[in-house]
């Protein structure tokens, strides 16, 4: 009921006058609100530190995609730390990532793109050594640090090898290294390559059959396996043809899935003894038990029983809530820490400037510790390849949860897998005859 | 006498992989041939086909456990064979969509097409990645199917020899259909004079709908048959669109034993380079193309152009 006492409000009907001035008003508030952002975007810059840009150069798609995915994990988490921390010199650390599509051509592109229009400090990520490659050439054209995360061609740390290039996963000459003797001991002297067919996978067969014949055993066969091959029904009779002790593949990323499963479907894992170069954990992660056959190297596991590891994978697992791969493997782990050591260097060098960063990482000492690994680390000042433990495995038979899939057979030592070849045909860069860059 | 000998396994898996490249062309071949649509999401919907076989076969109801548990409870080759049958219809409704979105291009610059066909490809590896994750999944098979036999003293593969078989029972059954039965003499009427299909009142929107959809399904086949002999990934699709194109190409565009010929070429050369040259296994499939093409360049059972009259 309307109080009699109060006068009523006037209703004023809306003429187009009043509307039009009412629509102007709101415009005019509404552009003061939502603009210009550029401007401001500009004010908030000149304010703040010019963040760190990352160029993360890494597979989402081809034969690594599945890699690439924990490596762009691996080098978030250790960004993040740093950034909860306040940064780097007082920068805020950002990461660009493109996708170098497991393809030579791509990743070339792709650091030019990064290192010349988007001004990244750094590249950090590579798994297919052709790709590597092509990225180091780019990054050394220009002076800019490119740490190659997880490709493992020998190549990269012997005659590809530069000065602004940092080798982080152990190659195919130190896993041979560890496992070739005992294998030729165990399970005989004949032996057949199964190569995929590209740089990695030549320089580490080469590797294998120069350690293979130096202990007196030999190579009766290599069989060239094309990248992306995804049948492998006339390799494996052509096996059964040869009928050798030992297989050492040196097959990666979707390859080797695709020949685990088939080798299972033909029950061949029983009748020839299987050796992986070394076996990427998300390239094994989920396949099932029998597929998890034969001898394999790595870097790492998540089930090492060392200080620090569980609270490792503790942070993994909070940071990256309900992913598919539930627990990190040597992929992350390298690449978490080789983007964690650089961003270390950085602080240390108290710059940006790649000569002070490189003469940071060069000779570099990591604690076993600090690495979650059994011996301690260092960074070859010859070559920049990262000399750190390697381990033999096979499937676990005897999981104590379910992804628990790997036995740690045997660790060793770096001096004893050192691949004494790439000191002798890596010829880095000088320094004066690398640019300068600083970003 | 011995290399001969030694020869014939690899004969017979050139063969038996000849079969399955046939098989992942058949869809294509009839988008291709029918509709003058080159289908680029072809290799996302064969990946698509392995996704819906897994779910077939081991499906993951978070919210319905009872259902699930109660599902799972059937023997699995029940449920393999449920996924053979219903993960094509399943795609191939998915295809039904899909064509309704391709109609804006009909009658238009086949680029469209080609645009639209592969975004929809893109789209569809990324819908994947997000509904299964990025990882290696692996599709389970009843023991009868599994594991392997002995001919001779080598071993075989027994999924295979199912796999070559189911490859030939569906080209009979395609052939059957696009041979035998009324639908199928439409369908071929539309390849070759749609006007005149129109004009007898055909309904050429459906007939066209119709097509996609039977493609799309033949790639879901193609795919579920594939599965636990490639692995399932996201971007397995990729390497199945690669052979169908040359195959297609091959054997020439709209012809049924053009692409069964191609295909088993492609598989003999493939099977056995593999064993010889195994470098050169892949590319081999492409000196074998330019080889025909070069001298026929319509295919080897592709239609006489009016231009070569």
């Amino acid at each position: 009921m309307t109080d009699p006492s109060t006068p009523a409000t006037p209703t004023v009907e809306p003429t187009r006058r009043t509307l039009l001035k009412a629509s102007g008003l709101a415009v005019a508030g509404a552009s003061s609100f939502f603009g210009p952002w550029g401007h401001n975007r500009v004010w908030a810059q000149a304010a703040a530190p010019k963040p760190l840009v990352l160029g993360l150069t890494m597979d989402a798609s081809g034969q690594y995609a599945a890699s690439g995915g924990e490596e762009r994990l691996g080098a978030m988490m250790a960004i993040k730390e740093f950034n909860d921390k306040g940064g780097v010199l007082g920068r805020h650390i950002e990461a660009i990532h493109m996708d170098t599509e497991t393809t030579p051509a791509t990743g070339s592109r792709v650091a030019e793109r990064m290192i010349t229009r988007n001004e990244v400090a750094f590249l950090v990520g590579a798994l297919h050594s052709g790709v590597a490659n092509a990225i180091s050439q780019v990054a050394q054209k220009y002076g800019c640090i490119f740490m190659n995360t997880n490709s493992s061609s020998p190549t990269e740390a012997g005659k590809d090898c530069h000065r602004t290039k940092f080798v982080w996963d152990g190659n195919g000459t130190n896993f041979a290294h560890a496992i070739v003797k005992n294998a030729i001991r165990v399970n005989g002297k004949n032996w057949v390559l199964l190569t995929n067919d590209y740089v990695w996978g030549h320089s580490t067969s080469k590797a294998t059959r120069a350690i293979v014949e130096a202990n007196g055993g030999k190579i009766v066969d290599e069989l060239l396996v094309p990248q992306n091959t995804r049948d492998f029904a006339s390799y494996l009779l052509k096996l059964q043809q040869i009928k050798p002790n030992v297989v050492a593949a040196a097959i990666g990323g979707d390859d080797i899935k695709a020949l685990r499963q088939q080798v299972v479907q033909l029950n061949l894992q029983k009748s020839m003894a299987w050796i992986n170069n070394q076996q990427d954990w998300p390239d094994v992660y989920g396949l099932g038990p029998e597929s998890i056959f034969g001898v394999f190297g790595t870097t790492w596991y998540y089930r090492l029983d060392l200080p620090g590891v569980k609270e490792f994978v503790a942070a993994y697992q909070k940071q990256f809530p309900g992913m598919a791969i539930r627990v990190p493997g040597n992929v992350f782990h390298n690449s978490y820490m080789c983007t964690r050591e650089l961003l270390r260097c950085v602080e240390e060098a108290g710059s940006t400037n790649n000569i002070a960063v490189i003469k940071k990482l060069e000779g570099r000492k990591m604690a076993a510790r600090d690495r979650l690994q059994h011996f301690d680390a260092w960074i070859d000042p010859a070559t920049h390849q990262v000399q750190q433990t390697i381990y033999m495995a096979s499937y676990n038979d005897a999981p104590a949860e379910k992804d628990d899939i790997f036995k740690i057979l045997a660790n060793v030592e770096p001096k004893d897998v050192a691949d004494t070849d790439a000191v002798k045909s890596c010829k880095l860069e000088t320094y004066e005859a690398t640019p300068s860059y600083q970003q | 006498m011995d290399s001969l000998l030694s020869l014939l396994p690899h004969l017979a898996n050139g063969i038996s992989l000849g079969l399955l490249f046939a098989l992942i062309a058949l869809g294509f071949m009839l988008i291709l041939g029918v509709m003058e649509t080159i289908n680029l999401a072809h290799g996302s919907l064969f990946a698509l086909g392995m996704y819906a076989a897994l779910f077939l076969v081991a499906p993951k109801l978070g919210w319905f456990p009872q259902a699930q548990a109660a599902y799972m409870s059937l023997p699995i080759g029940t449920r393999y064979a449920i996924a053979l049958f219903v993960a094509p219809l399943l795609v191939g409704g998915f295809g039904l969509l899909l064509e309704l979105c391709l109609r804006r291009t009909y009658g238009r610059d086949p680029l469209y097409g080609l645009l639209l066909t592969f975004g929809a490809a893109l789209v569809i590896e990324e819908l994947i990645r997000l509904t299964w994750g990025s990882n290696e999944q692996q599709l389970a098979l009843p023991a009868t199917i599994s594991g392997a036999f002995m001919l001779g003293d080598l071993i075989y593969s027994r999924y295979r020899v199912f796999a070559s078989g189911f490859a030939i029972v569906a080209i009979l059954g395609l052939w059957l259909f696009l041979e035998r039965t009324p639908y199928g003499a439409i369908i071929k009427a539309g390849a070759h004079d749609s006007e005149m299909v129109r004009a007898l009142g055909i309904n050429l929107s459906r007939l066209r709908s119709a097509v996609f959809a039977l493609g799309v399904a033949l790639a879901a086949i193609a795919g579920v048959v594939m599965a636990p002999i490639w692995g399932i990934r996201p971007q397995v699709g990729v390497d199945a669109v690669v052979p169908a194109f040359l195959i297609i190409v091959l054997g020439g565009v709209g012809s049924l034993w053009g692409a069964v010929i191609a295909g088993l070429m492609v598989g003999l050369v493939v099977g056995i380079t593999g064993a010889y040259a195994s470098e050169w296994s892949l590319m081999s499939m492409y000196f074998l193309f330019i080889a025909v093409v070069t001298f026929r360049s319509r295919g080897l059972f592709g239609k006489k152009s009016v231009l070569e009259a």
